[in-house]
């Protein structure tokens, strides 16, 4: 087994427990919410994380936190079934509430790429795109309340700032627009047929490709592909979206993914709970196959080994002693429990993306390069 | 595996499924364990929402999973594309409650596991729609 350079370059102990994270703008400060009602924001002053502010306003847990490269906004949504923007005022973070029309727990929120827009996920089936109304001051919340049969457990923006995707545990991907006059360029033609400008709500492309609850969709640089993962150890890529999309799916020999990250149109980074990302690649002909696990003495996975957590308990279940079988995933590196979390540290636009932070349940957050990995890169 | 089946012709499945049922029988009197199993996992019908489909199909499945003696050769020669749909047979004979299924159906559990992964019993478990 060749030697491995680390991938993992830093680690931090932040809390007990981790549900989300996102970076400011320059990415000196960090914001996560520490398995509360809390939103807390780090600095990196001379090698030590300091906690500079604790938003507090939620009520309940926190679980989606996005921060706006373009304006510097936070947004921030809970099981509170609130949302709330906040602006840096000098050195007080101001919230305003989005008045998200929900009655069940939001459960994630991104940006639109210009920062003119944010879409969330809820428990209510349905999918909140917010713009900010300049008259009246405040948020105002449009509802792509059809097609979805159950939550939706993630949304993604497309870069052309119209499209979004969505995951759901009805098992199901799907691509909407977000069309908004006065927000967005152009007009809404009469029917969508994958065209920009298809009415608000419209659904584009519907992918079933799983059985069971979707998660972590994520779309690719250029917005031609995307990528999503199923609770039953699948992953999903799909190329050319629109009426008739390519779609693959790779079987997983692990613990189910949560989250996915595109490094480039031929790279992803799954995340869940093996405790350890997973990297995967598209060859020449575009099709994705697992590459290794990306943390410290990990070979490929090939042979027959149990998974970290569940040695100890088949060891008794069938009754014979474990041959000491060595499971160097999960337990022997930086994560020791599920990361649910996975985000791009991308310097600026035009240097290539290597470099990503991961958080989860064991409360830690760890900055990944792959700068290293040579046979990646 | 898995070719697509009249999905709602339940009668026209189970006419199938005893004509499998015969060619097991006479694979099992040749001590071809597992050529048996591959033809009872084959044509499984998860598609299908009738309980009668699904249980003549267990039924013949069951038959070959018990005559199997040796677990580690059934592996070497049962090709991984059966693995998931394998699986799914197995928890369905270990819900039975019946002692020398549940025996076998472990003993064949803990192998599949090791060459399959823990991916492959998630798999069996979240499907709540194709189910055997």
């Amino acid at each position: 087994m060749h030697p491995i350079e680390m991938a993992a370059i830093a680690v931090h102990q932040f809390a007990d427990c981790i549900t989300c994270h996102a970076w400011s703008p320059d990415q000196s400060m960090v914001a996560l919410c520490p398995n509360n009602n809390e939103v807390h924001i780090y600095k990196l002053v001379e090698e030590n994380w300091e906690r500079i502010h604790v938003l507090q306003k939620h009520d309940q847990i926190i679980v989606g936190i996005d921060w706006s490269k373009s304006s510097n906004r936070i947004v921030t949504v809970s099981h509170d079934r609130n949302s709330y923007v906040w602006n840096e005022e000098g050195s007080l973070w101001v919230p305003t509430l989005v008045i998200l029309r929900l009655n069940r727990a939001a459960l994630c929120v991104q940006w639109s790429p210009k920062g003119n827009k944010f879409a969330v996920g809820s428990g209510a089936k349905t999918v909140c795109i917010c713009y900010y109304e300049q008259e009246n001051n405040w948020w105002v919340s449009k509802l792509i309340r059809k097609k979805h049969d159950s939550s939706v457990t993630s949304v993604a923006w497309h870069p052309n700032n119209v499209l979004i995707a969505t995951t759901s545990t009805d098992g199901k991907c799907r691509v909407f627009s977000t069309f908004i006059k006065g927000v967005d360029a152009g007009k809404p033609k009469k029917s969508g047929s994958g065209s920009l400008d298809a009415k608000f709500g419209e659904q584009i492309v519907q992918l079933d490709l799983s059985f069971c609850w979707a998660f972590g969709v994520k779309w690719s640089p250029s917005g031609n592909s995307l990528a999503y993962v199923g609770h039953n150890s699948m992953i999903y890529f799909v190329d050319q979206i629109g009426p008739s999309p390519l779609a693959q799916s790779v079987v997983l020999r692990d613990l189910p993914l949560r989250d996915v990250m595109f490094v480039s149109e031929k790279l992803v980074i799954g995340v869940g709970f093996d405790c350890n990302p997973m990297v995967f690649a598209a060859d020449g002909t575009g099709l994705w196959s697992f590459v290794r696990y990306l943390d410290g003495k990990k070979a490929a996975s090939s042979s027959g080994r149990y998974g970290s957590q569940f040695t100890e308990a088949f060891g008794k279940f069938y009754g014979s002693s474990k041959q000491g079988t060595s499971n160097d995933k999960g337990r022997a590196g930086v994560h020791d429990n599920c990361i649910n979390c996975i985000v791009p540290l991308k310097k600026s636009e035009s240097t290539k993306l290597t470099s990503f932070s991961t958080s989860g349940l064991d409360g830690k957050m760890v900055i990944w390069d792959l700068k290293n990995q040579e046979d990646l890169l | 595996m898995g070719e697509h089946v009249e999905a709602d012709n339940a009668e026209a499945i189970i006419t199938r499924i005893e004509h499998k049922s015969r060619k097991i029988e006479s694979l099992l009197k040749q001590y071809k364990p597992v050529e048996a199993l591959k033809t009872a996992l084959e044509g499984s019908p998860p598609k299908t929402r009738d309980e009668r489909c699904k249980s003549a199909n267990w039924i013949v499945v069951h038959s070959a999973l018990m005559a199997i003696k040796d677990v580690d050769l059934m592996f070497s020669s049962l090709d991984p594309e059966y693995y998931d749909i394998l699986m799914k047979y197995l928890y369905r004979g270990l819900s039975t409650g019946d002692r020398p299924t549940c025996d076998q159906c472990l003993r064949i559990h803990e192998k599949l596991t090791q060459r399959a992964g823990l991916g492959c019993i998630l798999r069996a478990l979240s499907d709540t729609v194709n189910t055997v």
